[in-house]
């Protein structure tokens, strides 16, 4: 059995003397979201590997921060660096997350980073 | 054989029967029209997804890094720099395909150093059998 030609050092190529996630800047086209997007996070199933928090799943937040285009997590954890996509931030008040948060604190809140794949208008 | 290495083989069985998921049903081979679409996201989940589960309080300790820990994380980022991977495919191989049980059984840099070894076999950098024979020419040094 032969082995599988594979370039290892594709992304070193790619990044070096540019960093990561700035080698990837251009390449995810035009953002779908801007910032103060109300934005809804999709529940897509979570097989094999996901970033995206199960508890932020159909949780409606709000846009913060276009941070940076990277290959989404699901395809850069086998190498797949081919589709860059938007990362944003996105804010959610704890008692959206969390039905039983006290109203006491109703003014807290927790925000987390969503390749686009996870967002839909709210 | 010797009878140490079958004390230690019926060990390991023991040790084995303390693995199963505490969760309170029947759970060995089940027919399909026993797992519904919620069981089945549950066992298909990625296991490092844990924010929002119920559990227990734990001990925090206040612990240095061990030196085999500490070489652990240098290997896997020379591993890193030479593009055997990348830091996504590590915490998808180091957190979510080493399964449930070996996540929250193994000590953190535990799951590092079998995931290390684990991509060197993978990607045919080494072949199981000389990893297997490395391991046992190593373990008779400290015998």
């Amino acid at each position: 059995m032969s082995k599988p030609h594979y370039d290892r050092e594709h992304h070193a190529k790619k990044a070096t003397g540019i960093g990561d996630p700035q080698c990837f800047k251009g390449e995810a086209g035009k953002a779908k979201f801007k910032v103060g997007d109300r934005v809804r996070i999709r529940n897509l199933p979570d097989v094999f590997y996901t970033r995206c928090q199960v508890y932020t799943r159909g949780a409606v937040g709000t846009v913060t921060e276009l941070v940076y285009e990277s290959p989404a997590a699901e395809d850069e954890a086998w190498d797949n660096t081919d589709k860059p996509e938007w990362f944003y931030s996105v804010v959610f008040r704890q008692k959206e997350l969390w039905p039983e948060y006290p109203d006491l604190y109703a003014e807290d809140t927790l925000e987390s980073e969503f390749s686009e794949r996870w967002l839909e208008p709210a | 054989m010797s009878s140490s290495t079958r004390e230690k083989v019926m060990k390991h069985l023991d040790a084995v029967g303390y693995l199963q998921p505490a969760v309170h049903k029947p759970q060995h081979a089940p027919y399909p029209d026993e797992i519904d679409h919620t069981m089945y996201r549950a066992y298909t989940r990625s296991a490092h997804d844990v924010g929002g589960e119920p559990d227990v309080p734990m001990a925090w300790e206040e612990k240095e890094e061990e030196q085999w820990e500490l070489n652990t994380f240098a290997t896997c980022e020379c591993l890193a720099w030479r593009g055997v991977w990348n830091a996504e495919e590590r915490r998808r191989r180091q957190n979510v395909d080493v399964g449930q049980t070996q996540y929250l059984g193994l000590p953190y840099y535990g799951r590092w150093l079998l995931t290390a070894a684990r991509i060197m076999v993978d990607k045919q950098y080494v072949t199981l059998t000389e990893l297997v024979n490395k391991i046992d020419e190593v373990k008779k040094r400290y015998e």
